[in-house]
């Protein structure tokens, strides 16, 4: 249609003229105010739309935008659902009273005219990119005031309100507040000692230094980051199976903090590691963040992507995979919007699903990777090898290939048939398992009537099962019989033209070739049971089997009458759906060309081949091949790959296939309207947020560019130095296990429904200082607790309290409770029991009960007295299902969701737990013991582990009424009390 | 710079800050943290403008694990009987979990007329014939996936995902506790383990952990988990306890007195009180013995624990259902909130669930006659002490079973259709709303099913609480049990 006034268009057609448009503000603004402005107001928007803003009113609404038309009434979405001629969706909505005859007259003349509307008819709306957390990152200069740009910032605010800063803390409090910040680990009484009595005035910066180097701080701060990215070493959900290849990644996270990795790398690492940095191993690792939270088992693996509930399973995996990144990073909740825009966010429905894309080719899969440097590169060198001996193949054969034309491509093409597969699902018949080949099994169908026989014909299985494959189960030795008597007791009749061969020699593995009896004119039979009965079994990895895809009956007409009859059989696997008797007749089996007719086919490829090449390039081509081949054998020759639990291109068979078969092809992301997958919309490609507006929204990637490119551009973007929300989010996070609480509080939410910053120039400069110098977060750590706002005292002020009673501006330190894997690595540390080993698989404070199917994580049945469970708890192999209980009550972080922050909860179980657990009353015998080995008298010992567990010697009441107890009751019973202590648990 | 954003071209949203309807620190700022660990901040439950007037003051849930059919049971389909052997046909494509889609199969139990109000019932359920009368059928609820993990996790949390708290935990987070000697949300697994999902299904997730599901296993030596010491402690005597307790106390008031200003010091010296009163008044609550013997009839438990065969057999069943109901009505009555008793565990073999792709009649016979004989003692007994108009019970499972079979004798999953009932709590007896269609195949109305989240709105409406403000704010949104969706279904109240 001819670009042009839309109401000439209009006018031409006769249906309305731009004659007397209504005055907008006169009589269609009363309209809409009285029907619509409830809804689609300031107060609501529902569906995303509202009628008192111009802007919206004309271009907005989340179904059905536009839903203004100037000039055509008769198309506008706003119209037709007002006027009734929607027949799915009718506004008002029902129960509100519809517009009168006159009003709809209003609007349609009005939209047929254009839909004219003056600007200062429209309410005004605040920028939704007006929010703190958008603004790029200001450069800002500390104030005047203190030495420490830290305290120069939060004095200036204490001054303001009228306040103080508290007096330093004592040395003693210092060192244990310090310790268990930056290691997670008290002190121990000699370094308290040390510290307190050392005069020089670099003691702090040494003390910091010291713990900084500490391999332990790197496993206090993991835990941290673990926390944020809902690690865990099982997959949840239904079954709960264990991820065995789990821990990779949370040594990385350990390493990466205990070397201080850039942020930035850091980052990208985690992200699009493989992409960005293939020479490292560890960026291998580091993709286990994709894979860090819950996985749904069944959606996968028993629900294909083609059924509904599997494409939602999928669907939800990638909402993890989306909300875990972007949480973490950037600190943004763009999961809430998957089914509509943002509430209160300006993130549009459209940033969720380009996120999506991103990761859209992925799944949780094992990646198989080496450790050992050396052998990764030698690997990848391999790989690139072996990718240019392919390519150089390739061009060399292009113009052959021309030049043999159709007879070539009709070979390919059958040779590609020759690949493709029978059923994957109903894989047929299998037999129960037998130690030894010499076990008899029988199968048998049952005609429903007794039948004259043309041909019994067996057809072979396929199961991956340890590299079988085709011929899967086929018996070695084996008979054909056929009888009236379902017991095969009288009137039997042996199928014997081919006896021989299956039954007096070892048959050998047919691959698909279908195996036949002989014909009824050969054999003669006839009856209502066919029985097939192995006397040799096929081997299988440790065991012997019978299995069979199917079992046809032919009649003289060739129909196969066994379809669909019962089957009945000596013994059977009942496997799901794949191994069942039912499938034997099933109509269903793998079929393929014979491996002698694969072979004939490359045969004759090759010649087609060669006619075309010429002698010289036949001898390139010849060499190019020897050449793979050696590519070939060396890579075989490389060590067994290490795994790891990631983010990664899955290769799979049956229901989860994952993408490696298109070769890691992204899926098609189509926004979902209201999230559901019933209901995909337009495509979308991969991007970001589009309120950051540093970059565009979209990624410019060519459309069949790697998956991993994908992912890399995400990785770029986090890290950009002009993103506003990645470099505060992260300072935030550090801050807020400093003390307790961040500059925003909801350090995974920087959005409207989040916090504030507290001290908004303090963040500024601290992400600045922290992106500008190298993403060090060893640096940023050693900057904050450097400060005297870190060092005070956390001892309550009435007066400052009276004025800022949560304590926002910092006129005190926090008082915190130790988190749950504090407590227990403390508990350690006093018992001297602590076993420091770094890495590896996590350790387990549980036994597995029916392991087979449904694992049950048994945690009662622990023995607490297992040296392996004496590690610190980041190496806890950490179950979904069934958290660990004692910690859980300690509020441990959920590994089923992100956690931020932990909360801090007391209860009478929380007692309990401290008091009877097997943990704490085992280790409280083994602390008993220690500080009998420590101190020669009671009195001594006494003191020696109330220094142990708090830090400091007690005072002479406390010592008198302690030895009192140990005296009556036992040092083991005082040791139980001492790890009771509010002391022991709150960290001043 | 501007890109394709649409708030480059508009400016929708509304840009103020919802504040928090309840507190939401999590209690980590020690003002709260007494009264929070309590439960008894009226606060959170104080009346607000338009919250309906309590007619429950607590809860009991019987969760079927497996996906319970509502077809054998509760929902009668003369049509099936009718059509029973034909080829089934949906009018529709349907996609079902295992490809279940054999001929129609009919009730596998005969169905009769019960009570006044003679609704039909299967004889595999024919206890609950006796209560009947206090029953309100809920016939067209309907879910979203077929998948037992992530349909579990609805029915239980309102969300298809792990990582939000279950009803329990709404509940004790919303109304608090009525007594602080015991928990206020107790879990009662089948003793033979978890369903899918574990802990998921009853944990506080991001609320604070006071509020996860406690569990407790009546017959088990420890009941709850260290109640006592371990046996590792055999060093711990009664005497050394109670002078442990006090010297605990003496010096963590030492402790707090230099800290002045620190509620959550206080909040823990007061917590061992409280564990010390849990520890007499929690076995005490358990002793099931305790019950005179025309109670233990009632539940079918005057026989005492037997040799069980093997196989899964209805006197097992009805064993170790009646055990969790009596269990449940002695916590209630001493005010425990919130009781949710599982019947079934997860997906293994030999199959102890409701999962009967198999054979409807092997699991669902046992299963179904130890659910109804406890459930209706329960109910009674509730009646005879006055408890059951203000105790609130609702039956639910995960999703329904075909009408059609898989393998003969066995019936794949219905996330389309399924049945709940509740009773007591002010909630009308002796009526069926919502109806599925003539194969119990879909809600009869497909526009207007009955979904968790109207269960879940008229179960918070029962207590007094409004399901849309009953919020605690989580990485960015201010969560609800009934997430945006939920109904008060009047109609089932009295």
């Amino acid at each position: 249609m001819p670009r042009g006034p839309r109401w000439l268009g209009a006018a031409l057609l006769g249906v309305a003229a731009a004659v007397a448009a209504p005055d907008f503000e006169r009589e269609v603004q009363p309209v809409l105010a009285a029907h619509c402005l409830k809804c689609h107001g300031p107060e609501k928007q529902k569906g995303g739309y509202r009628v008192d803003v111009k802007a919206v009113a004309l271009t907005g609404g989340e179904g059905s935008a536009p839903n203004l038309l100037p000039g055509n009434a008769a198309g506008s979405p706003l119209f037709r659902y007002v006027s009734g001629a929607d027949p799915e969706l009718r506004m008002p909505p029902a129960g509100e009273p519809p517009l009168a005859p006159a009003e709809i007259a209003v609007l349609r003349a009005w939209i047929d005219a254009g839909a004219p509307w003056p600007d200062h008819a429209s309410a005004a709306v605040a920028d939704p990119l007006a929010w703190w957390s958008l603004q790029p990152v200001a450069r800002v200069t500390p104030p005047p005031g203190a030495p420490h740009p830290i305290d120069a910032f939060i004095r200036t605010r204490l001054a303001a309100a009228g306040l103080q800063p508290a007096a330093p803390a004592d040395p003693r409090t210092l060192i244990r507040r310090l310790s268990f910040d930056l290691t997670g680990l008290p002190p121990s009484p000699e370094e308290i000692a040390a510290f307190v009595a050392d005069p020089a005035p670099d003691a702090y910066a040494r003390l910091v230094e010291r713990l900084l180097a500490s391999p332990r701080h790197g496993e206090r701060w993991a835990r941290h980051w673990l926390d944020v990215v809902h690690y865990g070493d099982t997959h949840g959900y239904d079954k709960d199976k264990p991820r065995p290849h789990a821990w990779p990644y949370r040594d990385y996270v350990i390493r990466a903090f205990n070397s201080d990795k850039p942020y930035a790398r850091f980052v990208q690492e985690q992200v699009a590691g493989d992409v960005l940095f293939p020479e490292s191993p560890e960026a291998v690792e580091a993709l286990g963040f994709i894979a860090a939270g819950p996985w749904d088992f069944i959606g996968h693996a028993e629900v294909p992507e083609t059924k509904t509930d599997g494409k939602l399973a999928r669907h939800l995996d990638r909402d993890n995979m989306v909300a875990n990144a972007l949480g973490t990073f950037a600190s943004a909740t763009v999961h809430c919007a998957q089914c509509h825009h943002h509430k209160f966010d300006p993130i549009p429905q459209e940033d969720y699903y380009r996120l999506q894309a991103v990761f859209a080719a992925l799944d949780r899969t094992d990646r198989p990777y080496h450790r050992d440097p050396a052998v990764h590169a030698r690997a990848r060198r391999l790989q690139t090898d072996q990718a240019a001996n392919r390519a150089a193949l390739a061009a060399l054969e292009a113009p052959w290939r021309a030049a043999a034309g159709p007879a070539l491509a009709e070979l390919d093409l059958a040779l590609a048939a020759s690949a493709a597969r029978g059923p994957n699902v109903r894989r047929g018949y299998h037999s129960a398992t037998a130690a030894t080949a010499d076990t008899v099994k029988w199968v048998q169908v049952d005609l429903g009537a007794s039948v004259e026989i043309d041909r019994i014909w067996l057809l072979p299985a396929s199961d991956p099962f340890n590299g079988i494959g085709d011929g899967f189960g086929f018996p070695v030795r084996f008979k054909v019989e056929v009888s009236d008597d379902p017991e095969f007791r009288t009137g039997v009749q042996l199928a014997w033209i081919r006896y021989d061969v299956t039954f007096m020699a070892d048959f050998p593995n047919p691959g698909l070739t279908p195996f036949s009896t002989g014909g009824s004119k050969d054999d003669g039979l006839a009856g209502r049971h066919v029985r097939v009965t192995a006397t040799r079994l096929a081997p299988r990895k440790d065991d012997f089997i019978f299995a069979l895809a199917e079992l046809k009956v032919t009649d003289r007409a060739g129909n196969n009458v066994a379809l669909g009859k019962p089957v009945t059989s000596l013994d059977a696997i009942e496997s799901g759906e794949r191994w069942a008797r039912a499938n034997l007749t099933d109509g269903l089996a793998p079929s393929g060309p014979s491996v002698e007719q694969q072979a004939a086919l490359a045969a004759r490829r090759e010649e087609v081949l060669r006619a075309a090449a010429g002698a010289e390039g036949w001898e390139r081509r010849a060499a190019l091949r020897r050449e793979a081949e050696r590519l070939a054998a060396e890579a075989a020759a490389l060590p067994k790959p290490d795994l790891v639990y990631a983010g990664g291109i899955h290769h799979g068979t049956g229901t989860f296939t994952g993408t490696g078969a298109s070769g890691g092809r992204p899926r098609p992301i189509h926004l979902l309207a209201r999230g559901q997958v019933t209901h995909p919309g337009r495509l979308v490609a991969p991007g970001a947020l589009s309120a950051v507006t540093f970059a565009p929204a979209t990624f410019e990637l060519p459309e069949d560019a790697p998956e991993g490119e994908r992912r890399a551009a995400l990785a770029r973007w986090l890290t950009d130095p002009r993103h506003p929300l990645t470099w505060r989010s992260i300072v935030n996070r550090v801050w807020q296990y400093h003390f307790g609480r961040g500059l925003v509080e909801t350090p995974d939410d920087f959005g409207r429904n989040g916090g504030q910053p507290s001290h908004p120039e303090l963040l500024d400069w601290l992400a600045a200082e922290f992106r500008d110098g190298g993403g060090s977060l060893k640096a940023l750590h050693r900057l904050i607790v450097t400060s005297e706002t870190y060092r005070q005292s956390s001892a309550v002020n009435p007066a400052a309290s009276a004025t800022d009673a949560g304590n926002t501006l910092l006129w005190r330190q926090n008082r915190r409770r130790l988190e749950a894997e504090a407590v227990r690595d403390a508990v350690l540390a006093a018992s001297g029991r602590l076993d420091l080993a770094m890495g590896g698989p996590g350790w387990r404070d549980f036994v597995v009960e029916r392991p087979e199917h449904s694992p049950h994580y048994v945690y009662a049945k622990a023995d607490p007295e297992d040296p392996a469970t004496f590690r610190r708890s980041i190496y806890r192999f950490i179950v979904r299902s069934q958290t660990q209980p004692w910690m859980t009550v300690l509020d441990c972080a959920d590994p089923s969701m992100r956690v931020d922050r932990r909360s801090e909860s007391l209860s009478p179980l929380q007692a309990l737990a401290l008091l009877n657990n097997g943990f704490i009353l085992t280790q409280a015998r083994h602390f008993a013991a220690r500080v009998t080995a420590e101190a020669p008298e009671l009195a001594g010992q006494v003191a020696r582990a109330h220094a142990l567990a708090v830090g400091r010697a007690p005072s002479p009441v406390e010592a008198a009424r302690l030895e009192e107890f140990a005296r009556t009751h036992g040092l083991p019973a005082l040791c139980r009390l001492l790890l009771n202590l509010n002391e022991f648990l709150f960290i001043d | 710079m501007t890109n394709d954003s649409p708030y480059h071209r508009q400016s929708p949203l509304r840009p103020t800050t919802r504040r928090d309807f309840l507190w939401s620190s999590g209690g980590g700022l020690g003002g709260l943290a007494l009264a929070a660990m309590l439960g008894r901040d009226r606060a959170l439950a104080a009346p607000s403008v338009g919250a309906p007037a309590p007619r429950a003051k607590r809860v009991v849930q019987f969760f079927m694990a497996g996906a319970a059919s509502h077809l054998d049971l509760f929902d009668y389909k003369p049509e099936l009987v009718k059509r029973h052997g034909q080829p089934s046909d949906f009018g529709e494509p349907v996609e079902a979990f295992q490809n279940g889609l054999g001929p129609w199969l009919r009730p596998l139990w005969d169905f009769q007329p019960y009570g006044g109000c003679g609704k039909l019932l299967s004889e595999v359920v024919a206890p609950l014939g006796d209560v009947v009368d206090e029953l309100a059928f809920v016939h067209n609820m309907t879910g979203k996936s077929g998948v037992h993990s992530a349909a579990t996790l609805l029915q239980a949390t309102g969300f298809q995902l792990p990582g939000f708290p279950g009803a329990g935990s709404w509940v004790s987070y919303g109304l608090g506790s009525l007594n602080d000697n015991l928990p206020t949300f107790v879990v009662l697994p089948d003793h033979r383990g978890f369903p899918s999902n574990g802990v998921k299904n009853w944990d506080a997730a991001f609320l604070p952990a006071q509020h996860s599901g406690t569990l407790v296993y009546p017959d088990a030596e420890a009941p709850i988990a260290d109640l006592h010491p371990h046996r590792a402690g055999a060093y711990v005597t009664p005497a050394g306890e109670a002078d442990a307790h006090r010297l605990l106390a003496e010096l963590n008031r030492g402790h707090a007195a230099t800290r002045e200003g620190d509620q959550r010091l206080d909040a823990r010296i007061r917590s061992y009180e409280l564990a010390a009163r849990m520890q007499l008044a929690a076995p005490e609550a358990l002793d099931l013995k305790a019950e005179p013997e025309h109670v233990l009839r009632l539940y079918g438990l005057e026989r005492g624990p037997q040799t069980w065969p093997k196989e899964i057999n209805a006197e097992e069943e009805t064993w170790h259902f009646s055990r969790k109901c009596l269990a449940a009505r002695r916590l209630l009555e001493r005010g425990v909130r919130f009781v949710q008793v599982w019947s079934g565990n997860d997906n293994s073999f030999p199959r102890r669930n409701w999962d009967s792709h198999e054979d409807v009649r092997r699991d669902h016979g046992p299963l179904a006659l130890g659910m109804a004989r406890g459930a209706a003692a329960f109910i009674q007994d509730l009646r005879q002490r006055g408890l059951l108009e203000d105790t609130l019970i609702l039956w639910t499972t995960e999703f329904g079973r075909m009408p059609s079979t898989q393998g003969g004798k066995g019936r794949d999953h219905n996330p389309f259709v399924f049945t709940n009932w509740l009773c007591g709590g002010g909630i009308r007896g002796g009526i069926t709303r919502g109806e599925s269609d003539a194969f119990g195949y879909k809600p009869l109305d497909r526009a207007k099913p009955t979904t968790v989240y109207d269960i879940h709105a008229t179960l918070l409406h029962q207590l007094g609480l409004d399901h849309t403000r009953l919020t605690f704010r989580h990485n960015g949104i201010d969560r609800r049990l009934t997430d945006v969706h939920g109904r008060v279904l009047r109609e089932l109240l009295a």
